[in-house]
């Protein structure tokens, strides 16, 4: 047990020590806020953009937890990209950060409440976090999430005394953010870009589609695959579309791919009289093949050669091609 | 004495010659080939008679319909939505396909037909016909035998006939001296049920082995609730085969693409042995 005159004694020596040591751990601190601060950043960011390339399956996702009505999902799921994007560039930024850092923390539990729900209901799918190209359990989401909301811990107590980007500076990034976020999740389902973020793209095997059992007709010939929502109004133009082009000599044999139901597919049969085959494909494989349909692919001996989207390609270019 | 001359006698050969390929051609012509598709459901007056069929005729929007308790076979024509009844002697069986007379006389009795979705239906003779996804039919529920089930399901037993499982498989299963009990929870309502059930069942009526003890459970929709044997099982997916040997539990099998039955379970009867 030490004495008050050898207290007394040790404290100017300590305290010269302990200045340059609390300084250095004060730097490890603010290391690790800038580490759960960038790494957070970038993970919002990835799954943002991620998502925005096929907003309307993160909005079929968000239904599918059914606490929102498809109608209410297609409005929430593209502000919820909106939110992710402007947390992803806010934290990037720097701007605001207790106020970034809580919204992402808030976002988080948010996220692991949901799928603690989807779990308790029986749900097994894709939790749709990262898009529709990245499948993972809503198990393995919540591991994910609480890693992630322990980097959203790190930034704000890292990063307690740091100032960052304030005033008009962050105001002004974040409003570019999230316009500019609005304006990409808006128009991604226009943009050509359906080769790079779906599987299907001239080249790709059956195998790569994951097709080559599914409908193994395909394997030799040549055959014009149509992927249909046979719900869509404008299955029965496209289905005329293929009619004709089934009964011209010389064209690719006509087969038609849907995730829609049996009952579904039985309804468009009678009313719209499709002259070729429709399978049913699940839509967890026939989903990475498209954003949105209807999307056309030429496919021979087992590789797909051409891929035409929102109409079928006219009949003589399929001759032509076979031709050539 | 020569009452034909040589010409004549051969230009009147090859009269008779083009009149009967005319004929013919007129005969193939008037006509469509239809192929059975088990894959739908002929209900006569609320019930499936066994030989009740649906035909797919090779022209888009054409199906011949052939009930057996119906004077006329029916030709339903999805374009002119109707169905008309053709005499059965305008139908001819050719390799297990069906050639209908497609032009009927005008005078023919035609039944306008209605499409609720997935159902079309009409009345021919006084019956009330209605096509339908044979996944749509009333299930069958509860403990139900091989040959029984078959008998009653067109799907399964056509799809049965078209499987050739592996000889070398069925041999293995044939000679395996445990004990085996195989119970199979499946579902006439399900796509998948529908595509590995005919395979199985092959598989099964195959084996001539009496150690292997077969038991089928068809399932109700929603069976995680509705009481019966699949219950305190974790059936979490249909088709589940919870495979025993000896009494024990070994392992589960499932529908997957292109899945062989039989080698999985001469496979694990092997792993076993």
């Amino acid at each position: 047990m030490s004495t008050p005159m050898e207290s007394t004694a040790a404290t100017p020596a300590s305290r010269e020590t302990s200045a340059p040591a609390r300084r250095g751990a004060l730097a490890w601190r603010r290391a690790a806020g800038h580490l759960g601060r960038i790494a957070l950043g970038l993970i919002f960011l990835a799954a943002g953009v991620l998502k925005a390339l096929d907003p309307a399956e993160f909005a079929h996702q968000v239904a599918g937890y059914g606490l929102l009505s498809p109608r209410l999902s297609t409005l929430a799921a593209p502000m919820l990209i909106v939110l992710e994007i402007s947390l992803a560039i806010a934290l990037l930024a720097g701007a605001r950060l207790l106020l970034s850092g809580l919204l992402s923390l808030a976002l988080l539990l948010f996220f692991i409440g949901i799928e603690a729900y989807g779990i308790s209901a029986g749900r097994t799918e894709s939790c749709g976090c990262f898009g529709a190209y990245v499948q993972r359990t809503p198990a393995q989401v919540i591991g994910e999430d609480v890693l992630f909301a322990g980097l959203a811990v790190l930034a704000l107590w890292g990063l307690a005394r740091w100032s960052g980007l304030r005033g008009r500076r962050a105001g002004a990034a974040l409003a570019a953010t999230v316009i500019l976020s609005t304006v990409f999740v808006v128009a991604s389902p226009y943009l050509p870009i359906d080769d790079y973020v779906t599987r299907l793209a001239a080249g790709k095997t059956l195998e790569d589609l994951e097709l080559q059992d599914r409908v193994p007709g395909l394997a030799e010939g040549r055959h014009l695959v149509a992927l249909i929502d046979v719900t869509d109004p404008g299955a029965a133009r496209s289905a005329a579309d293929l009619n004709a082009i089934a009964a011209r000599p010389g064209s690719p044999a006509v087969v038609g791919l849907t995730p829609s139901t049996e009952q579904e597919i039985d309804a468009f049969l009678w009313s719209s009289i499709p002259a070729f085959e429709i399978h049913r494909i699940d839509r967890d494989v026939i989903k990475r093949l498209y954003r949105r349909l209807p999307r056309f692919f030429v496919v021979e001996s087992g590789r797909v050669t051409a891929v035409y989207d929102g109409a079928p390609p006219a009949a003589k270019d399929l001759l032509s091609s076979e031709a050539s | 004495m020569k009452l034909v001359s040589p010409v004549v006698r051969k230009a009147l050969c090859l009269a008779l010659a083009l009149a009967g390929l005319f004929s013919a051609a007129r005969a193939g012509a008037g006509s469509i080939m239809c192929k059975p598709n088990y894959d739908y459901s002929v209900e006569v007056d609320g019930s499936y008679p066994k030989n009740a069929t649906l035909y797919q005729s090779d022209a888009p929007g054409k199906y011949f319909i052939d009930v057996p308790a119906c004077k006329n076979g029916l030709l339903m024509d999805l374009h002119d939505k109707r169905v008309v009844a053709v005499p059965r002697d305008q139908v001819k069986a050719v390799n297990g396909a069906l050639q209908v007379a497609e032009e009927v006389s005008p005078s023919a009795t035609a039944y306008a037909l209605s499409v609720d979705g997935p159902i079309v239906a009409f009345q021919a003779e006084d019956r009330k016909v209605r096509i339908l996804r044979c996944l749509d039919r009333p299930p069958v529920i509860g403990e139900v035998e091989l040959n029984t089930l078959v008998a009653d399901r067109a799907e399964y037993r056509e799809a049965m006939k078209a499987y050739a499982p592996d000889a070398a498989s069925i041999e293995k299963m044939n000679k395996y001296g445990r004990k085996v009990q195989l119970d199979v929870f499946f579902a006439t309502w399900c796509p998948h049920c529908k595509e590995y059930m005919p395979k199985f069942l092959r598989v099964m009526s195959e084996v001539k082995n009496p150690n292997i003890k077969l038991n089928l459970y068809g399932v109700p929709k929603g069976f995680g609730v509705a009481p019966g044997p699949w219950q305190g099982r974790n059936i979490n997916s249909i088709p589940t085969i919870i495979v025993k040997i000896d009494g024990k539990e070994i392992t589960r099998m499932g529908s997957q693409p292109g899945a062989t039955p039989e080698v999985e379970l001469a496979g694990t009867f092997n792993a076993v042995n």
